[in-house]
């Protein structure tokens, strides 16, 4: 089926689930949608997150936990409201990864609200790297 | 006649009288076209929207995230706005297990009465980081006017 006769049907967007855990701001922060795929060479993730900006974007592995935040750059629109169907707000998600995925080398970009994470696997040989930063 | 507050024990005809009336207000907003309208008559059609308004101007949003700016198609005739698009699938892969795919693909087409006329010809429209923004000029009819109040 080609892309421009299938139509997109309307999802609500997903609350994040935070375990009971409630955000400080009381704002309401989503879970964003994804696509993951691998290949030989890795992983690639891409995230539906309209509004967040590169400077509002921060992608962190730590312990092969994957976080992806972003912050909207501007959640109010101007006027007083008439009709609001969806609700804007910051987007967080987590991911175990199982791969090795060598730290160094993720490249992230973000365009048109949709972050591209491209994450290559570690070559099998190679010695672990760990890196001590003194503070 | 004696004084008798709300809700005590003529709270049930008061509530009575209330339902009425809202039922009548959603009533004539509905013949009228006004906002209400607009909100009851969200049917699910991708994408949602949020409008808003100033003494100046409507406002639209839309979250369109993967949609190319190009395929956009906004028009406006007589209070009908329609937004048309295509959101095109990742192109280029090719033998990859997918362990994730909630993103969806396709195209889209919505159409919806704004609760009080514009200025088509001034309408601007702008798309960022995903987010489609119409700014929509009241017409001058449409506008509140300041009465100003003269003191002797």
């Amino acid at each position: 089926m080609s892309a421009d006769s299938q139509e997109i049907n309307v999802r609500e967007k997903k609350p994040l689930d935070l375990g009971g855990a409630e955000s400080t701001s009381g704002e309401p922060r989503f879970s964003p949608d994804v696509d993951i795929w691998e290949t030989d060479a890795g992983l690639t993730l891409v995230a539906d997150m309209p509004g967040v900006t590169a400077d509002g974007l921060s992608v962190d592995l730590h312990e092969n936990m994957l976080t992806i935040f972003g912050r909207v750059g501007e959640p109010k629109q101007p006027g007083k409201y008439l009709a609001q169907e969806y609700e804007v707000g910051d987007f967080y998600r987590q991911f175990a990864l199982s791969e090795q995925i060598d730290q160094d080398k993720i490249a992230a970009a973000v365009k048109d609200g949709v972050l591209t994470l491209t994450l290559p696997k570690q070559a099998p040989a190679q010695p672990r790297k760990i890196t001590v930063v003194s503070e | 006649m004696a004084i008798l507050r709300w809700g005590q024990r003529f709270g049930r005809p008061v509530w009575e009288l209330e339902r009425m009336r809202n039922y009548m207000e959603n009533a004539l907003s509905a013949l009228a076209g006004g906002v209400d309208h607009f909100r009851k008559n969200y049917t699910g059609v991708f994408p949602p929207v949020n409008l808003s308004e100033d003494e100046e101007k409507l406002y639209l949003t839309a979250e369109l995230p993967g949609v190319d700016p190009q395929s956009l198609d906004l028009s406006i005739k007589s209070d009908t706005l329609t937004i048309k698009g295509v959101k095109k699938p990742e192109a280029g892969v090719v033998e990859a297990t997918f362990h994730r795919r909630e993103r969806e693909a396709g195209s889209f087409r919505r159409s919806m009465t704004l609760p009080l006329k514009v200025q088509p010809d001034l309408a601007e429209a702008l798309f960022k980081n995903g987010v489609l923004t119409v700014t929509l000029p009241k017409a001058a009819e449409a506008r509140a006017h300041q009465i100003a109040v003269k003191n002797q």
